[in-house]
């Protein structure tokens, strides 16, 4: 069989590179809009800390979740367990009076038997893992409001702390180092383990992951027992860069994790997995929420540049992996189409309605306050 | 049979019957592959050709009938027993992760290791060194990247790999192979027929399952027919036509 001859085209060269590519792109794209718009507070050494110190929040649960999604799994249950293994530990320290050298590797084992819980209902029951962390979500996060019920847990040992926000001295932060050092493990567990190899061969294909004796199910539950630890991890280092803990902390967890890794290349489908880009992905939605603070845009609007975020990389990867993109003709061409002029009016219509409803409602609006 | 080479055949298969509840898919067949032999199996569609080919490699255990092989008598618990025994398999979807690249899939589930600091970690250098290698001595395949992902692969490539990973098992003794030239052009089918004839030229015995009668007599020694969950003939591919072996799997034969 001869060697390839044909000329590769440029996007198959640039194709190990996309990962990268897509998030590196968009964190220029922030930093050239806050040096015009923000320079003097967005590029202090203090802010830049800020940005780190968030990112490294997020840095062991996205490079778990990294491996549990490139199994074509999800979970939902995050940011529920970091709160439930969080709030144990601080019972553990606060009413038991375990050491806090103790207490923190409890939590992120408790967090790595949740984990396993997920992992088993998932693989042993079939419960499909969307529905399954979803539900685990909805149990962890019960468990640990009827555990603290509205009691906010605070004031911790040094050493929690020092996980949380310590600095070593003209130098970053202590959680900057823990996250880069999980996800330097995680680089090296995905290139270089059993683990990281049957994770990228059976959300590739399942089926020959199987006939090439791979014990599919065992390594999917090792992926979530991982995922679980990290997220304890999170916990821990939540509760110690705010000193306290309440059931209710970490409600973001779980997109937030979840669009960081897609965000980086990662594939929702399966199979192809960076590191890197799980890396990028949490710099980049960090930095983005840190300019929306130093821009002075109210907190909520988080959340709709988040969701935004996520479906435009989607979207964006969904195009660039499509291998036949002649055909489709630019983005307006489907419009052209008879089901696309049906999906256009089907549009229209729902959006008529809505304005005449809101014109209805404006001619008839009376006094805003007439019961008073 | 008294047209075969005189040494013991590597496999003999005898009165295989495989029932699926009420469904017979096989009944009484027989069968012997040779070492350095391409032994094609043909029949039409439900003919019993890749239930036959799963009591083979183990997959499916028969309801009757004894396999052995080199003389032995053998029994399959599952494919890996089967391929324990040397007997192996490249499946018609080739079985491979897309996303990883050639060496990982042709050590997918048997990864060479090393030891850093005394922790096992893959030795991806040496499986890409290995890849190369076993793909150049075995089937004369050079792959210009073996950094890239195997769905960037051509067809006829990605079935290379698939093949590299049977053979580079010392013990391989019987490859199976699944309507190789299925989804393939005509320039790849013709290296995969090649690759087949450098297998046998090795000593394999190889059985080769294929719609295409143009490919089976192009490189097979003897054909096995299946019509109906029976075998109803094996003809030396050099004694036989096109026109014969259509009329044996149609069951024309019979009604003359």
């Amino acid at each position: 069989m001869a060697t390839i001859t044909a000329q590769k085209t440029l996007s198959e060269r640039m194709e190990p590179y996309i990962a990268i590519i897509g998030p590196m792109v968009m964190i220029l794209a922030i930093l050239l809009f806050m040096a015009v718009a923000e320079p003097a507070r967005y590029f202090r050494a203090t802010n830049l800390n800020l940005i780190l110190l968030d990112a490294a929040l997020y840095m062991p649960m996205a490079m778990a979740m990294t491996f549990v999604i490139t199994q074509r799994g999800i979970d939902l249950s995050i940011g529920s367990i970091a709160a439930l293994s969080g709030i144990m530990m601080a019972f553990l320290i606060k009413q038991y009076g375990f050491s806090v050298y103790v207490a923190v590797p409890i939590a992120i084992m408790l967090g790595a038997v949740m984990g396993l819980i997920n992992g088993l209902i998932i693989t042993r029951f079939n419960v499909p893992d969307l529905i399954g962390t979803l539900a685990m979500d909805l149990v962890y996060r019960g468990f640990a409001l009827v555990l603290a019920k509205g009691l906010v847990l605070a004031r911790f040992p040094d050493f929690l702390t020092e996980i949380g926000r310590g600095q070593i001295p003209g130098f970053i932060p202590i959680p900057v180092i823990i996250g880069i050092a999980t996800m330097i493990a995680g680089y090296v567990l995905l290139t270089r383990s059993y683990f990281g190899r049957y994770t990228i061969a059976i959300g590739s294909n399942p089926e020959a992951a199987e006939l090439t004796g791979i014990s599919v199910n065992r390594h999917k539950v090792y992926a979530y027992v991982l995922m679980g630890a990290c997220a304890a991890l999170g916990g821990v280092m939540l509760t110690g860069k705010l000193n306290a803990i309440q059931a209710t902390s970490a409600p973001y967890f779980n997109l937030h994790v979840i669009a960081a890794v897609v965000v980086g290349g990662t594939s929702l489908f399966g199979g192809r997995a960076s590191m890197l880009g799980s890396f990028a992905g949490v710099l980049l939605l960090s930095m983005m929420i840190n300019a929306l603070v130093t821009l002075r845009i109210e907190f909520f609007w988080q959340s709709v540049a988040s969701g935004v975020v996520i479906v435009s990389s989607v979207a964006l990867y969904t195009w660039m992996q499509k291998k036949d993109r002649d055909g489709a003709g630019g983005l307006f061409a489907g419009l052209m189409t008879p089901d696309g002029q049906k999906m256009l009016r089907f549009s229209a219509a729902l959006i008529g309605v809505l304005i005449a409803l809101l014109a209805i409602g404006g001619l008839f609006a009376g006094d805003p306050n007439p019961s008073g | 049979m008294p047209d075969t080479p005189p040494d013991i055949p590597l496999v003999k298969m005898r009165g295989i019957t495989k029932r699926f509840g009420g469904v017979t898919a096989l009944s009484n067949v027989d069968l012997d592959a040779h070492a350095g032999e391409v032994l094609a199996i043909v029949g039409d569609n439900g003919a019993g050709k890749s239930t036959l080919i799963k009591v083979l490699t183990g997959v499916y255990q028969p309801t009757e009938g004894d396999i052995y092989l080199a003389g032995e008598k053998v029994d399959f618990a599952s494919h890996a027993d089967a391929i324990e025994l040397g007997i192996d398999a490249v499946y018609q979807t080739l079985a491979l992760a897309d996303h990883l690249d050639p060496a990982a899939n042709m050590f997918l589930g048997n990864e060479l290791t090393r030891k850093v600091f005394g922790i096992t970690m893959l030795d991806n250098k040496r499986m890409r060194s290995e890849t190369e290698r076993v793909l150049m001595e075995r089937l004369g395949v050079k792959l210009k990247s073996l950094d890239a992902p195997t769905e960037s692969l051509s067809g006829g490539q990605r079935q290379a790999v698939a093949i590299a990973r049977a053979v580079y098992h010392e013990g391989l003794r019987v490859l199976v192979m699944d309507e190789p030239t299925a989804a393939l052009g005509p320039q790849e089918t013709a290296r995969t027929l090649k690759l087949i004839k450098t297998l046998k030229a090795q000593g394999l015995a190889v059985i080769l399952i294929s719609h295409s009668l143009d490919d089976v007599f192009e490189v097979s020694d003897r054909i096995h027919v299946q019509r109906r969950g029976q075998c109803v003939g094996v003809v030396k591919a050099s004694e036989s036509n096109t026109q014969e072996v259509l009329g044996l799997i149609v069951g024309a034969e019979e009604a003359a």
